[in-house]
């Protein structure tokens, strides 16, 4: 279960200036749910995402992801939260000098896993997301596509049980965007709570779900058929 | 397994970025060899300041003239056993007759009839006792003794020395001081320079939920083990110049072989513990301030 409960939140602009986002808010999204989080660019929705996993906190009011509140965690407790979040961003972010196994190896060794049970978790990863037969190759050797595939087996390698996704098809051509959210969404019905950020309403059209918007400070519920 | 992991990413690390790791290394091996330059200096000084103070810190006890041969060794020989005193000779009326011919050189024959000039005990003080005041004390002290004449040491001289040595003192530890901020300063910012190249590493292993120590320690074992290159380079090139000044400066004092390879064993455990302490403390404040967004 996630819930924001009477959240104000803002950020630093790049210009130095300091951005509300959203005052007062409070919504709750189910385990096993899915659900769009829509607004402009610039309207606050990477920031309700950070504040889940805890990269940025609440001017007032609290997140809860699981057990973990964001106004009571401790910076210890912080790494522990993010074992059972997965996040994918826009910029896939993975490790240039690295294999797609590699790269998704990595985030379990530096979990703390043994060697036998990397392998095994990093090949499923993989395979879930349709690209075991390119584990040798290094992320320059792969489509933007594809790059996005090993980011998102990097964070479900894990095991996590909400999956958390900034503008993941910000980078990519429709068709291959479209792919991808058909993974997401595939993800979703086996069990895995997805909170996605976009402005790319044709996506929310084509896979339609709970959509929350955020207008004048506020997150309200919209109908995805209005968009 | 967390270890091993820590390991094989901080080896793999050196590799995977050659040039970070070169300039890491070589900003180091700098660093070492200018304190370990300034430490071999400090030797070298610490061993003209302790020949100074023996040179200086001699004095000379005449015998009275009334004192028989037998009386007057026994004051050598209770000058021997004092606490302050590390060595002492004693020079007969005929060995002071002939160190003045000696010295004296032409001329020196008219003198030579007979023994004119007293027997006298030469002698060194310990090094801690080498101060104005001390020597005044002893010199009090001995003047009291029977059979002695007189008591004489060169204190003009080790006024001197003692104003030399504290000015060097000074501006030996002003330069030294100098000199290891910007050691510091040079090896701190150019490993910040190499861990902010490796940000994304830091931010796909704080995304994924490593703790805070697992994600130091590759680059405490990297940084560790760019000191140990570093120390053995700065180490090398310590011990070339040390030889080097050798043989251009053969008046050199010189270490024992054991300083010598003490030096040297330093110069690596420095370098280890200066790349650890200064990854710990870049990669600590990185990881603290990295955004994931």
């Amino acid at each position: 279960m996630i819930h924001f409960r009477n959240i104000t939140a803002s950020y630093t602009a790049p210009n130095g200036e300091r951005r509300v986002v959203v005052e007062e808010v409070s919504f709750d999204i189910e385990r096993a749910e899915m659900a769009y989080l829509i607004g402009p660019t610039g309207s606050g929705k990477s920031t309700l995402l950070r504040m889940l996993y805890m990269d940025h906190f609440p001017d007032k009011g609290a997140t809860q992801v699981g057990d973990y509140r964001s106004d009571q965690i401790s910076d210890s407790e912080i790494p522990y939260l993010r074992r059972e979040v997965g996040v994918v961003f826009q910029d896939f972010q993975l490790l240039p000098d690295r294999s797609a196994f590699d790269n998704v190896a990595f985030a379990l060794y530096a979990t703390g896993k043994r060697k036998k049970e990397v392998r095994k978790r990093t090949i499923k990863a993989l395979t879930r997301v349709g690209l075991n037969h390119k584990r040798t190759q290094f992320p320059h050797e792969l489509s933007g596509g594809e790059q996005q595939r090993v980011v998102i087996a990097r964070a479900i390698a894990n095991d996590p049980w909400v999956l958390l996704a900034d503008e993941p098809t910000g980078n990519l051509d429709p068709a291959v965007a479209s792919d991808i959210q058909g993974l997401l969404v595939d993800l979703h019905h086996q069990g895995m709570t997805l909170l996605m950020a976009t402005h790319d309403y044709r996506l929310v059209k084509e896979y339609p779900a709970r959509t929350l918007a955020i207008m004048n400070r506020q997150v309200v519920e919209v109908d995805p058929d209005t968009l | 397994m967390s270890l091993f992991f820590s390991i094989r990413e901080g080896i793999a690390n050196f590799r995977r970025a050659r040039f970070a790791a070169f300039a890491s290394t070589m900003a180091m091996a700098v660093a070492l060899l200018m304190l370990g330059t300034l430490a071999l200096l400090g030797l070298e000084a610490q061993q003209v300041l302790s020949w100074l103070q023996q040179r200086v810190g001699e004095m000379e006890v005449f015998v009275a003239e009334s004192a028989t041969e037998s009386e007057a060794e026994a004051l050598f020989s209770r000058i021997q056993t004092h606490p302050q005193v590390t060595s002492a000779e004693y020079i007969s009326k005929e060995q002071a007759q002939a160190i003045f011919q000696e010295e004296f050189g032409e001329g020196a024959e008219s003198f030579i009839d007979e023994p004119f000039l007293p027997a006298s005990v030469r002698l060194q003080v310990r090094a801690p006792f080498v101060q104005t005041d001390s020597l005044s004390q002893l010199q009090a002290d001995l003047q009291t003794w029977d059979h002695v004449d007189e008591v004489v040491f060169n204190q003009p001289l080790l006024n001197t020395v003692q104003q030399n040595i504290r000015l060097a003192g000074s501006i030996g530890a002003a330069v030294g001081g100098i000199i290891l901020i910007a050691a510091l300063f040079l090896v701190g910012n150019t490993i910040r320079l190499t861990i902010y190249a490796r940000r994304l590493l830091i931010r796909t292993m704080k995304l994924v939920g490593a703790t805070d120590g697992f994600i130091r320690r590759p680059f405490l074992v990297e940084g560790a083990l760019q000191g140990m290159l570093a120390g053995m380079l700065a180490g090398g090139g310590l011990w070339a110049l040390y030889r080097g000044a050798l043989s251009y400066f053969p008046q050199m004092a010189g270490l024992a072989p054991n300083i010598e390879w003490m030096l040297l064993g330093g110069t690596i455990i420095t370098g280890i513990v200066l790349g650890w302490v200064g990854s710990f403390m870049a990669v600590r404040r990185f990881i603290n301030r990295v955004e994931l967004h």
